[in-house]
Formats: C-alpha cells, structure tokens, sequence
C-alpha cells in the first residue's frame, strides 16, 4: 500500500513497517542515498523488566520540546514457538503516547538474536530522516543486546535491578563494560543504595577516554532521578562529540548491518532449501557460500 | 493460514475496568502468529486510533463490557477516518447483544465476538478477515 497519507505521521508508520518487513534483497534495494542526518541516538539497555520502558517514558518527557522531537523505537521478543509477539513496552510508554513531539514505535525482534530487530540500523535511519532529533532505543533485555547496541548507539544507557547479586552478575558478563552510564533502577526498592555503591566501585576503574561513567539511582515516581539521568546523557552526547572517532563509528556500523544482512540471507537459502541441511559441515558451507552469489553463478 | 506479521491492537475504550478478555485475545492472537499491542484500561477512541497509525497495525480490536459499544465502535472508526486510516479493520468483543450486530457492523465492524465463542473461532475469524 501507498506510504503517501495525508497524515504524516502515517507516511512514516508505513515506511517503518515497509522497512522492517523487507528482506534481503529488498533492504539491499531500498539502502537511500540519502546520508543519515547526525542525530543523536540513546540505547537503552538491561534485563527483562529492569524497568527500560519505564524509564524511556520518563526520559523523552524531560527532553522533548518543540524543537526537540523524540522518536523511540521499543523492541520485545518474538515467541520462538508461534514466531508472534506481545508488543509490551508501549503500555509503560501511555503517559508520553499522546505527545506529538513523541513517536513510539513497537517492533518484534523476528529472527535477530542480539537485543535488537532485523533491519534496526535502517528503521533507526528513517525515523531520524523524517525529522526526528533523537532516537531513543529500547533492546529486548537479553543475551549481547549490550555488545550490539553500542554500534547502533552514541550513548548506552544500562539498566540494572536492585537485587544483591545482579551486580555481580553484570560483572561476569562482561555487560558492565559497555555502558556509558549506569542506572539502578526501582530505588524505591531494598538494596538500591548497596547497589549503586558497588556498581560505583566498578565504574570507576574503567574512566575511558576521560569519560567516567556516572552511576544514576531512578524511582518511577521521583522526578529527579530522572533528571539527573537527563543531564548525564546530555554531557555524554557532547563529551562524545567533541572526541568522536565519526570514521570508526561508521565502520562499526557497517560491519553491523553487513553481519546482519550476510546471516539472514544465509537463512533464506536453508529456508529455502533444507535439504542443505543434509550436507556435511564443509559440504553445507561450501554450498552456502556459492549460493551467496547466485547471479554470478547462473550467468 | 496464519497471523505471522499481521500487527494488531487490543485497545479497551469506555470506562468498564474488566481486561481479562481483553488479555486473554492477545495472547490467543500472540500464539496464532501476531505481533499484538495492547493499550490498557480506559482508552478514548481518539486515542487508539492515534496508537493504531503510529504502530501501523492491520487492525484494532475493541474490548467492550460497559454497554457503549454504539458509541465506541463509531467513534473509534471516524477517529481512524480523520486520520486517514479508515482502511484499518476494525473487531469488536465483549457483552455485545445480537440485536445490536446489524448496527455494528454498519459503522465499521468487520468481527464481533462475545463470550459464548470459543478463542479457536475467534482466532479464526481475524485471520480469515486479515488474509482475504
Ligand atoms: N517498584 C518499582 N517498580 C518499577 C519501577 N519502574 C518500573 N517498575 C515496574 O517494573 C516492571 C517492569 O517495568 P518495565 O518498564 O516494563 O521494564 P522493562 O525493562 O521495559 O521490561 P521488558 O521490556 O519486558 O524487558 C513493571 O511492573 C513496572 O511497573 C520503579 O521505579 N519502582
Ligand atoms: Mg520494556
């Protein structure tokens, strides 16, 4: 169907369906020339319900305006059983829903196992190139969605419950590295202040680049804490400003989508033909492999 | 036959505070292969139908148990007509008396579901409507 709409904020509802739904070969067919405007973009990440849609909703009411409009893309599981999704986030989202210098958009993660939604770096393209200033990124709260997001991403916000332990955990997993700020979220909660003193401990050994990643405690219904986040993403966006390596992140960012895009295509093709699957491993590569390429070979 | 990248809204306008039904549709939806949004208690029509053009839904599903149905069903169709998303389908569940059916489906119900159906039934109604 058409993507023109009198209404513009359908125009883009469907280009973002029309892009999250593309395959391969669409979304090699659809890549604009069009560069992507220099927004910034915040990641927010965390287990499942650390309280990241919560805290979005809080966050793009601080920081939208007039002259300041905020896309959020939110991005839930998809069911590995019936491959349908329960789209959640929005429901914690219902307080910004109404705002017109809000856009909230909910996406299934599909096949993607990073955190994130097939085809997220272009859903992430369109809306900043229909005008929005800042896009606000939620991953679905497991695996390495912590790794994947920082490519995506300028400013990584961490999410982490106030459960002795957790702490330790994000250590293990390497995810405490990742993030440019910390938030302990639900300080309403026992164990809040135990856990922001030892994520601070952990935090202040690892000052990159003069960037110290600050520790930020959040109670849903105090404001504060949220305006300190606020503060905090904005003095990272103009710290990373001022030294950002811009070639290096569009290097990373092409790995990326290059990752992204050579895996689902080697996807399709066993989907296409699964008796593939009955090569031996080196049978079954080389035959992908050649398959990758199938115009050349037909020709 | 099935609902994988359909998107579909659960929405509860009018002021009855039972979302049960409502929850339990999504998840039938979900399992049938959906991608479902759901809104939460108390929606005005001018809301959910703002929510189904920005989540770009095929269609919206309205939980009724106060009565209002009427008023609900129309108000929510010409919300999503000033928006120009008239072509969204719109279903409608809940308490629904049969006498009022004909009346429904005049201001834009293309479903109507009420208790006595099973899920399998109502699953498939949407998924035939959806797929046609
Ligand atoms: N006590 C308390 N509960 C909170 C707070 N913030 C969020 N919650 C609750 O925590 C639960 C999860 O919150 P969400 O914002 O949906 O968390 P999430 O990280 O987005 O969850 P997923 O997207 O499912 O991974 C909900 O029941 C919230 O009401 C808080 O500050 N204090
Ligand atoms: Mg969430």
């Amino acid at each position: 169907m058409s993507e023109t709409s009198s209404n513009p904020r359908r125009a883009l509802s469907r280009a973002l369906s029309r892009i999250a739904n593309a395959d391969v070969a669409e979304t090699l067919a659809q890549q604009g020339a069009v560069p992507t405007p220099e927004m910034s973009r915040i990641g927010v990440t965390g287990a499942p319900g650390a309280g990241k849609s919560t805290l979005i909703a809080r966050l793009a009411k601080l920081r939208k305006g007039e002259d300041h409009k905020i896309a959020v893309l939110a991005i839930d599981p998809t069911s590995p059983v019936s491959k349908g999704s329960i789209l959640g986030d929005r429901i914690r989202m219902d307080a910004i829903a109404d705002d017109p210098n809000i856009f909230i958009r909910s996406i299934p993660s599909r096949r993607s196992h990073d955190g994130l939604a097939d085809n997220t770096a272009d859903l992430l393209a369109a809306m900043e190139g229909h005008g929005f200033d800042e896009v606000i990124l939620e991953s679905v709260g497991v695996g390495q969605a912590e790794y994947t997001i920082r490519t995506l991403v300028d400013t990584v916000v961490l999410v982490l419950l106030p459960e002795s332990g957790d702490a330790i955990q994000a250590m293990k997993a390497g995810i405490l590295e990742m993030a440019d700020i910390y938030v302990v979220s639900k300080a309403d909660l026992p164990g809040a202040e135990l856990m922001v003193a030892e994520i601070q401990q952990v935090a202040e050994r690892q000052t990159a680049d003069g960037w110290a990643p600050p520790v930020i405690s959040t109670s849903r219904n105090d404001l504060e804490g949220f305006a300190r986040l606020d503060a905090a993403i904005s003095a990272h966006a103009k710290w990373r400003k001022a030294r950002m390596d811009e070639t290096a992140t569009q290097r990373a960012r092409a790995r990326y989508q290059a990752q992204g895009l050579i895996a689902r295509r080697i996807d399709e093709i066993m989907e296409a033909d699964n008796s593939l699957l009955d090569l031996d491993p080196r049978g079954l590569f080389d035959a992908l492999i050649a398959k990758l390429n199938p115009s050349r070979r037909d020709a | 036959m099935s609902l994988n990248g359909k998107r579909i809204l659960i929405a509860k306008p009018g002021l009855d505070g039972h979302d049960v039904g409502a929850k339990i549709i999504a998840l039938a939806l979900r399992d049938a292969g959906a991608d479902v949004i759901y809104t939460g208690l108390r929606r005005s029509p001018d809301y959910i139908a703002r929510v189904a053009v920005d989540e770009d839904v095929d269609a919206v599903g309205l939980s009724i148990l106060s009565g209002s149905h009427k008023e609900l069903v129309e108000e929510t169709a010409r919300c999503l007509a000033e928006l120009d998303a008239g072509d969204i389908h719109l279903f409608v569940g809940g308490t629904i008396p049969s006498e009022d059916h004909d009346e429904l489906r005049q201001a834009g119900a293309r479903g109507i579901f009420t208790a006595e159906m099973d899920l399998d039934e109502v699953v498939a109604a949407v998924e035939a409507d959806l797929n046609a």
